[in-house]
């Protein structure tokens, strides 16, 4: 047992309360205690405060979405790109397996994504409910319809580039697919990055100061996935598709450096803890990895240049994955942080 | 039919927790978890999917000057929180169904019929007031009792409030009131009474509006809550110079070198 | 209530709770009346608003004194030490509203010359029978009354029963006679021995002993007394924070001594507020279910001294002056609505086949007997002991040596479920195999299942309707005893044997309606009210009552509820005032504060503009006012006083407010009635870490330890094993022993968890963190709880040492959807003298960290605690 309160200082009375106060909140503080007399209450306890916030819970609720969000962003991703890539190089008047094969992508998205949808609301009529309105300011909104587009034109496409491969071209099925190939041309341009406006237009920190820059993010990922995936389809070789993927790799790999080389408070979640080694991996990946394999691919010979392409496309693909994992993960991460949303800055 | 809203005067506040209970009976809500937090009397935390109404119990190191009525005595305080019916909503905004609506009171209502469970409000509130419930993913919130009010029912958390700590009534009368309240609690002395209702921010005022004491962070009251719908521009154009450079970047190369591959 | 009944002279609260919207300061003390009392809570607001100073003196600080202006910690048990100085306060600087207590007040009765106060020996009164271990209170009378020498078998009191038979002063006719000196100057008057006898109690003791520092301490007693005179007025709210102590009537009475001083009784925003439990805890005092008292506190009849003649019961127990002047009446009435044509003058009424009692049967005497195997069979309905009531191990072992039990609750409550479920089973002390005791669970119907009639904390009757009908077997308790009395008077028809003839001429003929045949619950209102015989014309006052058998009134106080046939004013819903008339029925006589005769000055003006209430109305002759006048309506206010030589009210004259006392005024000094003094004094709990510091008497000598193996205690004062001051309380969030609210989810969650309120300097001391577990332990056992450290609770200084209290909610057991160690497991079995109510708030405990043992070692644990302490 060690020396009795000195109770002058405990017991109320405006004098006292006020200094009894000091010295709980200094003790609190620092753990120690050096005034005279006084002795720092052993247990802190939980307090309410503006330095604290509400004990520190959290103020906003964390994103309800799993994996099959993220997922849906990287096959919207890889599926819009490879729709654009494919209808550019159709009008281009380039290589018929190329527009093929990106066709086969984007149809194959355009088939993914509402189903991961429906499995993260559950139920299939529920995603039908997404259809009752058109909601200019709902990125949601926005973003179903154009789902809706790229979905209906990008299979169009597809089916009727099947069809007229075995059973030979006719009219009609030339309209379809030169109409559905249209529309996944419009409806992909957007669909392949408007996920970055979906989450960049939320409540949650970390999304929306990059709000700016997750659409031109998400476009050169899901760009980047969708040439190594063409890449690996066969199109190793393919120099437009290098340029694609250099460019890509390029652009991701500054975008890793802007989050890197910015001390924003709001950025932690993309740097520290779980979240941030996710998007670290995600960016390495998606960024300096590729672009120097491809770098070092021109400079090889043949075979090796190939091989390195494969690793780039391979890194490249695995990079936008993790890289939307990473950011809902972020978001997880920022939803719990009970400082930002209270405007209270770290110490 | 009038505008209505709440307002939550923190200093009648007792902590009684009627408010809480008596919103989950009338709507039939389910318990929260039986989990002991340490907080103070609060063992519920925050407003969810299950808890629309929560009296939060702010415990702090003896503050002279912020007791619940004199200028010199220790604080404890209470307050009551709930969806904050924004002006300017974000769950509304984002939501894709056209389920949350705002309802004839000016409340923000979710349908729950449309609602499919999509859970971007849950993201959209910067309050964190909505939330997806465990069970069928519907997300769930305070209905502002629109069945109440519809057949000219007071919400049931104000009439089970036993000392009016939750006012309730036309949007105008309560702002007045709560000017004329924050005076009077100035000239007793209490300085740092004040006016919680962020009409200087984009949400540009609330439905639910509250007068506490002291900071609004020690009430998890955010001090500039935002809607997000003001980064929808700045995302959009973003999205459309992504657009502009995939399209143009494509073309480029797929125009120079298209063949080169084969 | 027996502290307010000898003060004014009925055991309720005399005000009703919208009327301390009126005063102008309020003290909250021995409740935590925001969390406990939260509807009521909004009038100490609306007052606050207003602009009145609220005042709470708790050990700790709580929902109530967040919203207090000025919050007082104190050590717990020193109550009437506090309000001792408070009493001293006003005398030393002559606040008291001198008018009022002249002629309102008994202060300047004079006392016997052989009466001789705590102060002359050392904290005993005169009379103490040491060898009996009672007062014999003859010389607590006044100077003038006719004593025992020479009044016979009148004075005096009566050695069993509880005190609430007393409720009126006690058998108290000759406190009319006395002689009195309206200076107040006389050296034995009662306001001159009220000043030595509280000379003491000033604010240094209050800071040396109570904790609170002498300038709080000043600063709230100044913020009360000012609130008092003609213009200002000034209330007073306790509940469980007092009356749960060894001495807790007495600490009520040094309230009402406050509150005669200051003028504050039956005057508007004044009063004394008992906030009383459950629902209808009021009404079970006032058609009791208490085993001493009949319906209105007419006493039950004692075995030796009663059991003769009926003539003599009467004469004992009716005044000659006052309101008790008709005891006859209401008596007789009584019988009359019991055993209707059975009860005849002949046949003294029926006074014969009352019960009588033999000893102590309030809750612990009995179960103190079924601890000891002398008790066959039990019926538990609406209570739930193996959680609520004291020493938990003991209540809940002695179940296991019934033969029967029965438990009427709404769900399987502790007490049904300890012959497998309790901590005694865990430990392997009962065993299902082996106890005997055969028990019957019986589904209750819940308050909105049934109808039926409140009477809450104000005296307030309150009619509810039933919304649904009870699921499955459950039933009312109205059902429950209709049928069970049927079917026992069925048996009792056919045996002749002569203890049966009570029971063949009780009337138990309600009818029946519904489904279920439940009686109907407005023909058994009507009973209450009373009416004529032999033509049932239901009455509509007090007054009409009569002693010839024509009259029969099943509690007179309730008189005038039930007016005519479908009139049931206890469910009236217009309210047209403050105060609430037109809703519900006020006892007596829809008084909504009583004694209101107090708020006119002797000429029947009021005292003030400001605070005026009933009043005399010279141009109709009568009183009238902002409430119904608890008093002659005709007696003028310059009708003189006839007290030495007239009957009934009107010998009191238009002048004495408190008409239930022969003397027509409130009475400072109880010269009979309690059976430990008839003024308070400072004790110290029957468990203290501190000598006495006024007396060499420690604890209340009439408190009844009922030490015994099985109910041990503490070394008292300063047991080094039990460092700490224990008090127990409630949350708002459950309700009592649990069983209505630890089994809803909306409330379980609220509160899941036994927890303990330590200050951070407790916790840094024992090394405990917030959120960690700790063992408090007694004498008597050792519970676990999650420690919750917070600067709400902070220690005292007391006699220049650090005294740390720990605070333990109550409402957790075995049963329900969150569970948790029982804390009056903790607790001792204790008696009051005048109630026999057990203390619960003063104890003594060590808090030790870490959790308690569980299975057949906490049973090694136990035991090795109960032996340390053996
Ligand atoms: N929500 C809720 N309301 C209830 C109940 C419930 O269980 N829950 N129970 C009902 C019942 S049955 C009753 S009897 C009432 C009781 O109502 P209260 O009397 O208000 O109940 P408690 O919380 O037991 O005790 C009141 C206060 O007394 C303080 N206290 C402890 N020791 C002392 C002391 O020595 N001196 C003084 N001055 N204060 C002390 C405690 O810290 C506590 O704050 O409440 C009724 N209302
Ligand atoms: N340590 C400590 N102990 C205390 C106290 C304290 O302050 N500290 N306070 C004491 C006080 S003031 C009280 S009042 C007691 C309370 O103690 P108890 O009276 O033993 O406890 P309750 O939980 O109120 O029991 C009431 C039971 O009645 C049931 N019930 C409710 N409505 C009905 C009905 O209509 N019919 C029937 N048949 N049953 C019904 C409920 O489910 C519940 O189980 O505890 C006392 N014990
Ligand atoms: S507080 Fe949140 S949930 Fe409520 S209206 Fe505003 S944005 Fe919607
Ligand atoms: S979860 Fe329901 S309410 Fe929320 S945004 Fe989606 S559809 Fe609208
Ligand atoms: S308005 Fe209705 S739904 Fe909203 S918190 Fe109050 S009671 Fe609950
Ligand atoms: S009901 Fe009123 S007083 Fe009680 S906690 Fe809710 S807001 Fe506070
Ligand atoms: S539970 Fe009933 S008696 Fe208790 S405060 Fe609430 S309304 Fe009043
Ligand atoms: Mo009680």
């Amino acid at each position: 047992m060690s020396d009795p309160v000195p109770l002058g200082d405990l017991v109320p009375g405006l004098e006292r309360e006020r200094r009894l106060a000091e010295i709980r909140r200094e003790a609190e503080r620092r753990g120690k205690l050096d005034v005279v007399g006084g002795r720092p209450p052993g247990a802190p306890f939980p307090q309410a405060t503006p330095e604290t916030g509400y004990y520190k819970i959290p103020l906003l609720k964390e994103p309800p979405w799993k994996w099959e969000i993220p997922l849906y962003f990287f096959v919207g991703g890889a599926a819009g790109a490879a729709a654009v890539v494919g209808a550019i190089a159709d009008y281009t008047g380039v290589d018929r397996k190329l527009v093929k094969h990106a066709r086969w992508i984007a149809a194959a998205g355009s088939v993914i994504s509402p189903v991961l949808l429906v499995a993260d609301l559950g139920r299939p009529a529920r995603f039908l409910a997404m259809l009752r309105v058109f909601k200019p300011q709902s990125p949601m909104s926005m973003g179903v319809w154009t789902l809706v587009g790229f979905s209906s034109g990008a299979a169009a496409a597809a089916f009727a580039g099947f069809l007229s491969d075995r059973y030979g071209p006719s009219l009609p099925l030339r309209w379809l697919e030169n109409a559905g190939q249209a529309a996944s041309l419009a409806f992909g341009l957007p669909f392949s990055n408007y996920t970055g406006v979906l989450i960049g237009a939320t409540a949650i920190p970390v999304w929306n100061r990059n709000v700016g820059d997750l659409p031109l993010h998400f476009a050169a990922s899901g760009l980047a996935a969708a040439v190594g995936m063409l890449e690996l389809m066969g199109h190793g070789k393919n120099r437009a598709l290098q340029a694609l993927g250099l460019g890509a790799g390029i652009f991701e790999s500054w975008e890793g450096l802007r989050i890197e080389g910015r001390s924003d408070p709001h950025l932690d979640p993309l740097k520290h803890g779980a979240s941030g080694w996710t998007t670290r991996t995600g960016g390495v990946l998606s960024g300096p990895v590729p672009t120097i394999l491809r770098l070092l691919s021109a400079l090889g010979g043949k075979r090796r240049s190939a091989s390195l392409r494969r690793w780039a496309a391979w890194s490249a693909i695995a990079g936008s994955l993790i890289t939307r994992f990473a950011w809902i993960r972020a978001g997880h991460a920022s939803a719990r942080d009970w400082k930002l949303p209270l405007e209270i800055r770290s110490e | 039919m009038s505008v209505t809203a709440f307002l939550t005067d923190s200093t009648l506040c007792i902590g009684c927790k009627a408010c809480e209970v008596a919103c989950k009976e009338w709507n039939g809500i389910e318990g929260d978890g039986l989990d002991w937090s340490g907080f103070s009397y609060d063992n519920t935390g925050a407003v969810g999917a299950s808890t629309w109404r929560h009296v939060k119990f702010v415990e702090r190191a003896p503050v002279p000057g912020l007791g619940g009525n004199a200028g010199e005595q220790a604080s404890w305080t209470f307050s009551s929180d709930v969806c904050k019916h924004c002006e300017q909503a974000g769950c509304l905004e984002a939501c894709p169904t056209g389920s949350i609506v705002r309802t004839e009171f000016g409340g923000v209502f979710i349908q729950p019929d449309v609602c499919n469970g999509c859970g971007y409000c849950v993201t959209a509130c910067p309050f964190g007031v909505v939330a997806r419930n465990e069970q069928d993913g519907r997300a769930f919130k305070c209905t502002f009792c629109y069945d109440r009010q519809k057949v000219g029912l007071r919400p049931a958390c104000a009439k089970a409030c036993p000392t009016e700590s939750i006012q309730f009534g036309e949007i105008d009368e309560l702002r007045e009131k709560a000017r004329l309240r924050l005076e009077e609690l100035h000239r007793r002395g209490m300085d740092d009474a004040a006016f919680y209702d962020p009409t200087h921010t984009s949400v540009r005022g609330t439905h639910a509006m509250f007068i506490i004491r002291g900071d609004p962070r020690t009430y998890n009251l955010p001090p500039s809550p935002q809607v997000p719908t003001i980064y929808l521009k700045k995302g959009w154009r973003s999205s459309a110079l992504a657009a502009g450079l995939l399209l143009g970047g494509t073309l480029l190369a797929l125009l120079t070198d298209g063949r080169s591959g084969r | 209530m027996p502290g307010l009944g000898t003060s004014f002279g009925r055991g309720g609260a005399t005000t009703a709770q919208q009327d301390l919207s009126n005063a102008d300061a309020i003290l909250i003390m021995g409740s935590s009346m925001a969390e406990n009392h939260p509807v009521g809570f909004q009038w100490v607001m609306e007052a606050r608003e207003k602009g009145a100073k609220v005042i709470h003196v708790d050990p700790r600080y709580t929902r109530t004194s967040a919203m207090a202006d000025i919050w007082l910690p104190l050590r717990a048990g020193t109550d009437i030490l506090f309000l001792g100085a408070l009493v001293n306060y006003v005398l030393e600087n002559n606040r008291e509203f001198r008018e009022y207590v002249v002629h309102y007040t008994n202060a300047s009765a004079i006392l016997r010359e052989d009466f001789r106060d705590t102060e002359d020996l050392d904290g005993l009164f005169s009379g103490w029978d040491a060898p009996k271990n009672k007062y014999s209170p003859e010389s607590w009378l006044y100077q003038g009354a006719p004593s025992k020498e020479t009044g016979g078998e009148k004075a005096g009191h009566s050695d069993v029963g509880g005190g609430h038979g007393k409720d009126r002063g006690g058998e108290a006719q000759d406190a009319s006679q006395f002689e009195s000196d309206p200076t107040l100057e006389h050296p034995r008057c009662v306001f001159q021995v009220l000043k030595r006898h509280f000379s003491r109690y000033t604010p240094e003791m209050v800071e040396r002993y109570c904790g609170v520092p002498e300038d709080v301490f000043l600063k709230a007693a100044d913020a009360f007394s000012s609130a008092s005179g003609p213009e200002r007025t000034a209330a007073i709210c306790y509940a469980v924070g007092w009356t749960q102590h060894s001495k807790g009537v007495q600490i009520i009475r040094t309230a009402s001594i406050l509150q005669l001083l200051l003028g504050n009784i039956g005057r508007p925003g004044g009063g004394i507020l008992a906030l009383r439990g459950h629902a209808s805890i009021q009404g079970s005092t006032d058609i009791p279910t208490l085993y001493d008292i009949l319906p209105g506190y007419l006493p039950m009849p004692l075995f030796e001294s009663d059991s003769h003649q009926l003539e003599d019961y009467i004469k004992k127990h009716s005044t000659r002056t006052g309101l008790w002047s008709k005891f006859d009446h209401y008596f007789v009435s009584l019988m009359k609505a019991y055993y209707g044509d059975g009860a005849a003058k002949d046949n003294d009424w029926g006074f014969h086949w009352l019960p009588r009692i033999t000893g102590d049967h309030s809750h612990f005497g009995y179960w103190l007997d079924m601890a000891d195997g002398k008790l066959e069979g039990l019926f538990v309905m609406g209570q739930n002991p193996a959680v609520g009531a004291s020493n938990g191990r003991l209540e809940r072992k002695a179940l296991a040596k019934l033969k029967w039990l029965v438990v009427r609750d709404m769900v399987e409550t502790e007490t049904a479920s300890f012959w497998y479920a309790s901590p005694e089973v865990e430990r392997g002390e009962l065993s299902p195999e082996t106890i005997g005791t055969e028990v019957f669970l019986f589904p209750a119907a819940g308050t909105a299942e049934k109808a039926g009639t409140f009477t809450n904390t104000q005296r307030l009757l309150q009619h509810r309707e039933k919304a649904v009908d009870p699921p499955g077997d459950a039933r009312s308790e109205a059902w429950f005893m209709y049928h069970l009395g049927r079917r026992i008077k069925e048996k009792a028809k056919n045996d002749a044997r002569s203890r049966n003839a009570g029971l063949r001429a009780l009337t138990w003929n309600y009818s029946v309606e519904g489904l279920h045949t439940e009686p109907k619950v407005d023909e058994i209102l009507e009973e209450i009210n009373g009416y004529t015989l032999p033509g049932r014309v239901q009455l509509t006052k007090i007054k009409e009552l009569r002693n010839d058998g024509s009259t029969a009134c099943g509690a007179w106080i309730y008189c005038g509820v039930f007016p005519e046939p479908g009139h049931n004013r206890a469910n009236e819903r217009n309210p047209r005032d403050l105060l609430g008339h037109g809703w519900g029925f006020s006892w007596p006589n829809d008084c909504r504060i009583i004694y209101n005769r107090a708020s006119a000055r002797p000429d029947g003006q009021p005292w003030s503009e400001r605070k005026k209430l009933v009043w005399w109305d010279e141009e109709k002759k009568e009183w009238t006012g902002l409430d119904n006048p608890d008093y002659e309506k005709n007696v003028a206010p310059d009708e003189p006083a006839n007290i030495h030589s007239g009957t009934g009210i009107k010998a009191l004259g238009g002048a004495k407010p408190f008409i239930l006392h022969p003397d027509g005024v409130g009475w400072i000094y109880v010269a009979s009635g309690l059976k430990d003094g008839p003024l308070p004094a400072h004790y110290e709990p029957l468990e203290s870490l501190f000598h006495n510091p006024l007396y060499r008497q420690q604890t209340n000598p009439g408190a009844q330890k009922k030490e015994r193996p099985d109910n041990p205690y503490a070394e008292s004062p300063g047991d080094p094993r039990f460092p700490y001051v224990l008090t127990t309380y409630r949350l708002t969030e459950h309700h009592t022993a649990g069983g209505m609210t630890r089994t809803l989810s909306h409330l379980a969650e609220l509160q899941p968890e036994l927890f303990t309120e330590i200050s951070p300097e407790l916790a840094a001391e024992l090394g405990l963190t917030h959120g960690d577990w700790a063992t408090i332990t007694t004498p008597r056992g050792l519970v676990e709880a999650r420690v919750m450290v917070t600067p709400r609770m902070r220690p005292v200084r007391i006699d220049g040492r650090v005294l740390h209290q720990v605070g333990l909610p109550y409402h957790w057991g075995y049963r329900g959807q969150v569970t948790g160690d029982i804390v009056n497991d903790l607790l001792a079995i204790s008696e009051e003298p005048n109630v026999r109510i057990m203390e619960t708030k003063a104890l003594v405990c060590n808090l030790v960290p870490g959790r308690r043992a569980r299975g057949s070692a906490a049973r090694q644990q136990l035991d090795a605690q109960l032996g340390r302490t053996a």
